[in-house]
């Protein structure tokens, strides 16, 4: 077990390397430069470019550039934005990350409280009217987009009724609409999930042995079928950790809460390259991390895997 | 149309006040006064100098009454992160009205376009032959420190700028200047190597940072913690979320009425719309869709300013491409467009014509009397035709084997923008000129622009209007950074060279106007409009000035307002 772990976390560490090495390179290859950015409408003369390029070592070539970013990484220093020029890159990620996560952790934990029981019910009762109205819901709330149903919440809570506020994160009531909106894609998804995942585990021949031999209803459910339905699930949580980081710059950008994934979409335009390095670098090692987790789970879940 | 005739008929016999109606009327159906005055101007009505700027629509009355109230809070949002509170970095919107709280210049530009002195005592002498500038200081006036800010704080900031080794971004501004000097704590003498019409704009108004303190922790540190003079002093700073400034008890001019100053960063259009309507916020300094605007401007809780944009909307064209080079395809372009259409279809009609580079707005150097290029699509046509650009088998032009296209890259997800540029390539497509639609992030668009690899783009700049000043070297002279046309004519060149030198506001305007005719025959780019500003205020914001012409100057007198509780 301990070397399945240590060959996991060596691989790991070699993509973290090679995707820094792609969104480096990716950074580079498209035209543009955040000193373009930085100018604005400054009345600026070619010169001033030149010295501001400069002052910022972007006219070293790209892989000069990417030795000195990885040699100050490996020591902890992310360098800085060239467009939030008095922050540490560290700091803007360190200030943005907390909100995305607890926005995230809060969604992904309300969809699983809900999604999954739900699923499993509607995958149990298969075309039950639970069965109908929860899988009508799951599919409504997959295809319409987050942007028009959080801009419908503010709308109705925030315009009509007063009762939340319309943007920011401030108190406990600014965290119910963004974090309803991120929660009900995650729950189609998930009930979705387990609806199926459920059916096809009541198909098994174990589940029809179980019965065979006497096995209360209620126990071949929770023993044999739940237990069997949670691997597939439990793959696509962590899966999904991965999105959900991404995932939420509509979110972030319609209810102004400034987390990852509007400081990756904006850094990105503005070709800020340290600060779109860090944040991908963050991402990879969460997407790395949540497989890692996933994997152990699973081998904790199904005896098979940690036997082999 | 109608409408404008309408009220110009009305003008043509009407008093003083009557014509204060006017462009309040005018300002109901969506024409900013600086604008209307431009087409009273362009029509020959006289005299139009006394009507009143900017309009108020609404609640004027009931928000001015009452005595200022001390305490509270004013919030206004932002579209984007405020990324630096520098005075070198406060050209884009949401960080000037952040940076404006909390530092002062000697001459700080009004809501009207009108400097007035506020670190300087008054007004500064200049010499005969322009080149010498004295100004004599405010006495005692403190930072935020505490400290007495004196002309050694001046003389700092100004050398700090005119160092090429900080890479200033604003360094530029100060290539007039020769040198600085202190005499004595309250007197400064600025130097000049040449005459600079564009002297209070470049640098009578920037900002002044304390030595002892910027002198100390540099210019990076002190983006992120800045001491100035201002009414208010940077309290919190959470970039891309809110930054908060406080009341500054020991400022010159007296404490703010206003306790904390805050800006949110709202990205979404309509979502800082909702927060002025539930009362979580005061004021919107970027802008809301044109329909939120017209209909908040409608709205008796809101105090509304409309101003015209000094930046034009246009679409700059590469002058050294195959098909763009050609003037008559620049030309035929502008007729081809139905510029009307565009502005009513795309923008609700809240934007007036663009005749050349310069904005109406710029009433003293604005000159109506150019070439104009009404929508006729025969006369596109023409000049299609005579310049050789025939129909082939397909329905596009071409010319010795080159096709009459070209590429127009629009900004990434810019939703404002991009139906305006789908309309324009109808337009082009229906007399034989084929525009292509791609979209690129602004930073890869800025610079392809200026290395000459792209064939056009869409987007607002100013030609001619910052701070007020007529001036675009940067923008129009054949070897200007920000000439993304590419653009190569030696009379502007020439013009623009003598107009920032020439010191006599007469003969000053006579040059702008004839770089404005040389533009408007020329098209090096494709000029749009000038889009309505519209600053819109709760009434709960009390002591705004009753008209304005410059819309985010407004922001600037915070320490005057006051909010009801």
């Amino acid at each position: 077990m301990l070397h399945y772990v240590i060959v996991r976390v060596l691989q790991g560490v070699l993509v973290i390397f090679l995707v820094s090495i792609a969104s480096f390179g990716i950074m580079q290859a498209a035209p543009g430069s955040p000193v373009d950015i930085l100018i604005g409408e400054a009345q600026v003369s070619d010169a001033q470019v030149e010295a501001i390029t400069k002052k910022w070592g972007l006219d070293r070539p790209w892989y000069e550039q990417y030795g000195t970013w990885l040699k100050n990484v490996v020591t902890g220093d992310f360098g800085r934005s060239v467009i939030r020029t008095g922050v540490p890159v560290r700091d803007m990620v360190a200030e943005a990350a907390p909100v995305t996560l607890r926005l995230n952790v809060l969604a992904l934990l309300v969809a699983v409280v809900i999604a999954v029981p739900v699923g499993v019910i509607a995958g149990i009762k298969r075309y039950s009217p639970f069965d109908y109205v929860s899988m009508i819901g799951s599919t409504i709330g997959i295809a319409i987009p987050n942007y028009w149903i959080g801009l419908m919440l503010i709308i109705v809570f925030s315009l009509k009724l007063g009762w939340l506020p319309p943007y920011g994160s401030g108190s406990w009531k600014s965290y119910v609409m963004p974090v309803s909106v991120l929660a009900l894609t995650e729950m189609a998804i998930l009930a979705r999930l387990s609806r199926g995942a459920t059916a096809e585990a009541l198909s098994q021949d174990y589940v029809t042995t179980a019965r065979a031999k006497g096995l209360r209803e209620s126990a071949v459910v929770t023993r044999h079928v739940v237990r069997n339905a949670l691997l597939p699930i439990v793959t696509i949580l962590g899966y999904r950790m991965a999105f959900l980081l991404s995932g939420t710059i509509v979110v972030e950008t319609v209810f102004a809460w400034p987390g990852v994934g509007s400081l990756l979409f904006a850094s990105i335009d503005r070709k800020d390259y340290q600060v779109v390095q860090a944040i991908v670098l963050l991402l990879a090692t969460i997407v790395v991390v949540a497989n890692l987790i996933t994997d152990l789970v699973y081998a904790y879940i199904d005896p098979r895997i940690r036997i082999q | 149309m109608a409408q404008e005739l309408d009220l110009l008929a009305m003008l043509r016999s009407a008093d003083r006040s009557t014509r204060r109606e006017v462009i309040r009327r005018a300002a109901g159906v969506g024409i900013a006064a600086p604008a209307l005055l431009g087409i009273l101007h362009a029509n020959g009505v006289a005299d139009v100098a006394a009507a009143p700027g900017g309009v108020q629509t609404r609640g004027l009355s009931r928000a001015q009454d009452g005595e200022p109230v001390q305490g509270g809070t004013m919030v206004v949002t932002g579209h984007q992160e405020v990324a630096s509170l520098s005075p070198d970095d406060d050209s884009p919107t949401v960080h000037w009205v952040m940076v404006t709280q909390i530092h002062n210049a000697l001459l700080e530009m009004d809501e009207n376009y009108v400097f007035q002195p506020i670190l300087a005592a008054d007004m500064p002498t200049v010499s005969d032959d322009g080149l010498t500038f004295t100004f004599t200081l405010r006495e005692g006036v403190l930072f935020h420190d505490g400290e007495a800010f004196t002309s050694e704080d001046v003389k700092y900031t100004y050398e700090w700028y005119m160092n090429p080794e900080n890479a200033a971004i604003n360094a530029n501004l100060f290539s007039s200047v020769e040198s600085v000097d202190a005499p004595d704590d309250y007197t400064v003498v600025v130097n000049l190597n040449r005459p600079n019409a564009a002297f209070y704009a470049q640098v009578g108004t920037t900002f002044i940072v304390p030595a002892h303190y910027h002198g100390e922790i540099g210019e990076d540190a002190y983006k992120a913690a800045p001491i100035g003079t201002g009414a208010f002093k940077l309290k919190e700073w959470r970039a891309a979320e809110f930054t908060e400034v406080e009341a500054f008890e020991e400022h010159f001019r007296g404490r703010p009425h206003l306790d904390i100053f805050r800006q949110d960063i709202v990205p979404e259009p309509s979502v800082r719309a909702i927060g002025l309507e539930t009362g979580d916020s005061d004021s919107a300094v970027w802008p809301l869709t044109p329909e939120d605007n017209l209909r908040l401007a409608e709205d008796d809780n809101f105090v509304t300013f409309v101003t015209s944009s000094l930046a034009v909307n246009h679409f700059p064209l590469n002058n050294e491409h195959p098909v763009l080079s050609d003037k008559s395809v620049r030309k035929a372009m502008m007729h081809a467009i139905d510029r009307e259409a565009v502005i009513d279809e795309i923008f609700s009609g809240t934007a007036v014509l663009a005749t050349a580079n310069l904005s109406p707005a710029m009433a003293q150097f604005f000159n109506p009397d150019v070439t104009q290029y009404p929508y006729d699509v025969e006369a596109a046509a023409a000049l299609l035709d005579e310049a050789g650009w025939v129909l082939g088998d397909g329905d596009i032009r071409e010319k010795d084997g080159q096709a009459c296209a070209f590429t127009c890259t629009t900004i990434s997800g810019d939703q404002t923008r991009r139906p305006e540029a789908e309309l324009v390539q109808q337009y082009l497509r229906e007399v034989g000129i084929d525009m292509q639609l791609e979209e690129a992030p602004v930073a890869t668009i800025l610079e392809q622009l200026r290395a000459g690899n792209m064939d056009a783009s869409l987007f607002n700049w100013t030609y001619g209007g910052d701070d007020a000043d007529p001036d675009a070297s940067v923008a129009l002279r054949s070897d200007g950074t920000n000439n993304f046309s590419h653009f190569n004519n030696a009379r502007v060149d020439e013009l623009l060279d003598l107009g920032i030198q020439e010191l006599d506001p007469d003969a000053r305007a006579e040059i702008y106007k004839e770089i404005q005719a040389i533009v408007a025959d020329e098209v090096p780019f494709l000029f749009m409009m000038f889009w309505n500003w519209y600053n819109i205020f709760s009434t709960r914001v009390q002591g705004l000035p009753e008209a304005a012409l410059a819309g985010d100057q407004l922001y600037r007198k915070a320490n005057e307002y006051w909010v009801a509780q």
